[in-house]
C-alpha cells in the first residue's frame, strides 16, 4: 500500500500528491494502470537541505493532469525508465543540470553539457565565479575547461 | 575619383576593389536565436537588402563574405561559430546583432552564454537591440559598406 504524505490542489487546479521516494515506482505503476499514460515532464527543485523532484502526468483519454512530488536527502531517486520511455531524456536532463542521480537508469549521462563539465549549474551551491569554457577536439567532440585557450 | 571630360572614370585599384566588395556582401545563412527572425526580415520584400548588393544568403560558408551573428551564442555553439568563420574566405566581415551577441544580454549572469561573440571571432559592426529592428540591421549593413569603402560616417 502506498503511503501518501500530502495531498493538495495546486494553483492551476491540478491535484498534487506527495510521496516518499520508496513508494514512487509503486504509485506510478498504479497511476499508469489508471490511464495516466503520458509523463510530460520532470522537474528538479533545490531546497538546499534536500532535493525535490516533480513529475507531471497526463491522462490522454480523459484529458486530466496530475502532479507527483517526491524528495530526497542523498541526491538519489529511483528511475522511471522501465514505466515511461519519455523519462529517459528527462532524467538525464535533471542529472545534468541538478545532479539528481536516478537509480536504475540505463544510460545516465549528461544531456546538454559535455561530460567534463564540473558541477551541476542549476544547483544553489554551484560556483558561478569559476567560468568554464567549451572547446571542440579534432573529432568534433566537446570538452569543458577552465582555461579559455585556443579559439576563445 | 575624378571624371574626365572624355567620359573616362579614373580611380585607384583599391578603391575599385573596395567598391566591388562593399556592394556584393553575401551573408551566410546562419541564425542562432530569435534575432534570426529579424535577420530573415531584411531579406524579405519590405527592406530587401538585395538593393544594397547583399543579393542572396549563401548556404555555404565558402561562398559568403558576411557573417551576421544573430542570436545568443552559447558556450557549446562558440566552437562551431569559430569553425564557420574559419571556413569563410577572405575578405570576410562580421556583424554582431543584438545585445546577447555583444555582451551576453539578459544571460550575462548565466553559466552557459558567451559574454560577447568578440571573445571568439572579430566583429566589424555591432547592432544593439533586443532584438534590433530590421531597419537597424539594414543600417548596420550600410555602416559596414561605408567601413569597407573607408568612408567616414557623419
Amino acid at each position: 500500500m502506498v503511503e501518501v504524505i500530502e495531498e493538495s490542489i495546486g494553483k492551476d487546479g491540478r491535484k498534487v500528491i506527495k510521496v516518499a521516494k520508496e513508494y514512487l515506482i509503486a504509485i506510478m505503476k498504479d497511476l499508469k494502470s489508471q490511464g495516466y499514460d503520458h509523463l510530460s515532464l520532470i522537474t528538479g527543485i533545490d531546497r538546499k537541505d534536500k532535493l525535490e523532484v516533480v513529475y507531471h502526468l497526463h491522462n490522454m483519454k480523459e484529458d486530466k493532469y496530475l502532479v507527483i512530488k517526491t524528495e530526497t536527502l542523498d541526491e538519489r531517486v529511483p528511475s522511471l525508465t522501465s514505466l515511461y520511455s519519455s523519462a529517459n531524456w528527462d532524467e538525464r536532463e535533471q542529472y545534468d543540470l541538478m545532479g539528481i542521480v536516478f537509480e536504475g537508469h540505463p544510460n545516465l549521462k549528461r544531456l546538454f553539457l559535455p561530460e567534463s563539465w564540473v558541477g551541476h549549474p542549476l544547483r544553489k551551491n554551484y560556483d558561478l565565479s569559476k567560468v568554464q569554457y567549451i572547446n571542440m577536439d579534432e573529432n568534433g567532440d566537446d570538452y569543458a575547461t577552465f582555461d579559455p585557450g585556443d579559439g576563445w | 575619383m575624378k571624371t574626365g571630360e572624355t567620359g573616362i572614370l579614373t580611380t585607384t585599384l583599391e578603391k575599385a576593389l573596395e567598391w566591388g566588395r562593399s556592394n556584393s556582401l553575401w551573408p551566410l545563412t546562419f541564425g542562432l536565436a530569435c534575432c534570426a527572425i529579424e535577420m530573415m526580415a531584411i531579406q524579405a520584400s519590405d527592406l530587401d537588402i538585395s538593393r544594397f548588393g547583399s543579393e542572396i544568403f549563401r548556404n555555404s560558408p565558402r561562398q559568403s563574405d558576411l557573417m551576421i551573428v544573430s542570436g545568443t551564442v552559447t558556450k557549446k555553439m562558440a566552437p562551431r561559430v569559430r569553425r564557420l568563420y574559419d571556413e569563410m574566405p577572405y575578405p570576410k566581415y562580421v556583424i554582431a546583432q543584438g545585445v546577447c551577441v555583444i555582451q551576453g544580454g539578459p544571460y550575462n549572469q548565466g553559466y552557459s552564454v558567451v559574454l560577447g561573440v568578440d571573445k571568439v571571432i572579430p566583429v566589424d559592426v555591432y547592432v544593439p537591440g533586443c532584438p534590433p529592428t530590421p531597419e537597424a540591421l539594414t543600417y548596420g549593413l550600410i555602416l559596414l559598406q561605408k567601413k569597407i569603402r573607408h568612408e567616414t560616417d557623419r
